[in-house]
């Protein structure tokens, strides 16, 4: 099988070859067979030419028996009448031993030729008694038929049984030697057949199993490869399409090691890449939470001694003064309200962030925006009004960031209205607390309302030193609404204005929190 | 001088200074300590009638000084204003449940905390 393996042919060449051979075989035995049959035929040609010279040598004897048998009835009839007899009888027998000299082997032709000179000289002799019967002189004839005609015919009695006897003995070696080629070519024709059968069989055993072998090699190889084991080799003595193929097969395997080894290796790069990442993020997160604590204390200072100023604790402040002193203690605001914003969503991002659950009034929540807001309101010329129904019972919650996070959206629906209203309702549906804000202020693009509540997003820088906002109100807005397992959207119209929705449970489950 | 003590712990010279101004021109009398440690030694010493103490000080956190003061019967009662650090980020919490009678958030508007010290301790 190996060895068939290792042959450098196609598969078809060897399954061609295969084929070849048995016909070629087959064709050969075919040829044998009709060999064989001739062979046979010319057999019982040769057969029937014995037999029939046999026939012929006892058409002899008998003709001599005639002859004896006429020259007999003449001598008793004392008539030369039956001479013509024994004369038609000696033209039979002249004619068969002439054809049976025809077909004589050499060593008959001198017993034949003895025959003939015996016949001969036996006719003559019938001749002489013939002469002598019609010259009466019987007594002459009779002793001429005994002393000589008598032992001639016995002399050619003898050489034609002798005749037939050879004949006989050449039929019968004939008929046994027919026999035994009849006996041979049966064996061979069976053994050439069983050989053929078996050459057959061997060359279709060998030629399937140096195919099947691979087959079952490629198959436990790409098992060992699904299996993820890229190391597996596969190795067939085949240099036909299998050995083609388990030479693609190593190939692919080795390309399948190396995409797996590269890939593997990306991913860790990846996994390293992103733990410095997120480390780096937490430290950034934890420095800005730093920094934002830092940055408190001197703001501190400047806007205490700013108020003093302002207080007049240092004495009268100058008309043309008061105006940049506001302008400062405006701008530290500011600046502080950026500050606390900024440790907010850090304290977010670090995930140091927790919400302080209590039961707060949902009431109580609304006033605190309205009461902080509506001198705002009242500044800008807006409408501004805020309903609450009053049979929503008490909520479980962060109560100071729900305001925080209502206080960012008023504060931006004033911000962004030039006039008209902010209207601010609540009401409990089934579980959940919605709130909604809607102004009458410019809109929000339908491209911007997917990233509103990103960090830092505002539609429009110029908007933004227009109304000057921090840009990070909705987006922690956003983080506390999540963490009280809510969810905050927008609906908005360019031109005419936005309404923010939050929907949060009205009593939150501990379990989330933790 | 006659006028009430107020002890402000504070490691901040200008937040100091700025006290020491408010103060100034009322009746209360202002003693200092910059640290922790500091404040909690002048606190048992002077026996202030009001302590100012911020949430964050070296050697000692104004939360154990607080902690500390209220553990011992001499400055058990004395009220305590805490400067928290923001307000919203749980420290107000954590103030009273260190024993604080008070907690202002910090950057805190000098009008209100004098506001608060005179309804906690009236000026005369």
């Amino acid at each position: 099988m190996r060895w068939v393996a290792a042959i450098k042919a196609s598969v078809h060449a060897k399954l061609l070859a295969g084929y070849l051979l048995v016909t070629l075989l087959v064709i050969g035995m075919g040829a044998m067979s009709l060999q064989t049959i001739a062979k046979m035929s010319s057999q019982g040609q040769l057969l029937d030419e014995a037999h029939e010279r046999v026939h012929w040598s006892q058409e002899i004897q008998h003709a001599l028996a005639m002859q004896m048998n006429f020259t007999a009835m003449a001598l008793l009839l004392r008539s030369e009448a039956t001479v013509e007899n024994i004369l038609r009888e000696n033209n039979r027998f002249n004619n068969t031993l002439a054809r049976l000299e025809k077909a004589a082997q050499p060593e008959e032709v001198e017993l034949i030729q003895r025959i003939h000179a015996a016949q001969v000289e036996a006719l003559t002799t019938v001749a002489d008694i013939a002469n002598l019967i019609r010259d009466g002189k019987v007594e002459d004839a009779m002793r001429l038929q005994h002393n000589k005609q008598y032992p001639l015919y016995r002399r050619i009695e003898e050489f034609v049984t002798q005749l037939v006897e050879r004949e006989r003995n050449k039929m019968d070696r004939l008929r046994a030697s027919v026999a035994a080629a009849n006996r041979n070519t049966l064996i061979l024709m069976a053994s050439s057949a069983a050989a053929l059968m078996l050459v057959a069989l061997l060359l279709g055993f060998v030629i399937s199993w140096s195919f099947i072998l691979p087959v079952q090699k490629a198959h436990g190889f790409l098992s060992e490869v699904a299996k993820g084991n890229f190391a597996a080799t596969i190795n067939v003595p085949n240099r036909d399409e299998f050995g083609a193929l388990a030479a693609h097969m190593n190939h692919m395997s080795q390309e399948l090691h190396r995409l797996y080894e590269s890939q593997h290796q990306g991913s860790q790069e990846l996994q390293r890449l992103n733990e410095q990442l997120q480390q780096a993020s937490k430290a950034k997160s934890n420095f800005l939470a730093n920094m934002s604590h830092e940055l408190r204390t001197p703001m501190n200072a400047i806007l205490g001694f700013v108020e003093m100023m302002l207080d007049e604790i240092y004495g009268e402040v100058p008309a043309h003064l008061r105006e940049p002193l506001t302008d400062v203690q405006t701008n530290g605001k500011h600046l502080l309200r950026l500050i606390n914003d900024v440790l907010d969503l850090s304290k977010i991002e670090a995930g140091r962030m927790e919400l302080v659950l209590a039961e707060y009034s949902v009431q109580d929540v609304v006033e605190t925006v309205r009461t902080s807001l509506q001198s705002l309101a009242l500044e800008k010329g807006l409408g501004f009004v805020a309903a609450v129904d009053d049979d929503i019972p008490l909520a479980l919650g962060d109560g100071k960031r729900i305001t925080q996070c209502l206080m960012n959206l008023v504060g931006n629906a004033l911000k962004f209205s030039k006039h008209g209203r902010v209207s601010v309702w609540v009401e409990q549906q089934g579980e959940n607390l919605v709130y909604r804000v809607a102004d009458t202020g410019i809109g929000i693009p339908k491209e911007e309302l997917e990233n509103i509540f990103g960090e830092f997003q505002q539609v429009d820088t110029a908007i933004t030193r227009e109304f000057s906002g921090t840009g990070l109100g909705l987006n922690i807005t956003k983080k506390f609404v999540e963490m009280h397992g809510g969810r905050i959207w927008v609906e908005s119209e360019l031109g005419k204005g936005s309404t923010f929705f939050f929907v949060i449970p009205l009593r939150m489950n501990h379990v989330e929190v933790t | 001088m006659s006028g009430k003590t107020i002890l402000y712990v504070e490691d901040n010279e200008f937040n100091l200074k700025m006290v020491r101004q408010l103060l100034a021109r009322t009746a209360y009398q202002l003693i200092e300590a910059t640290d922790g440690e500091m404040g909690v030694a002048t606190a048992l010493n002077e026996v202030p009638d009001l302590i100012l103490m911020d949430i964050q000080l070296p050697k000692m956190s104004g939360l154990d000084a607080t902690r500390r003061l209220r553990a011992d019967p001499k400055t058990a009662a004395i009220p305590i204003i805490v400067i928290t650090s923001f307000a919203l980020s749980g420290d107000d919490q954590k103030a009273k449940d260190a024993g604080a009678t008070a907690y202002m958030a910090k950057p805190y508007s000098p009008r209100e905390l004098l506001q608060m010290i005179r309804n906690l301790l009236p000026e005369q």
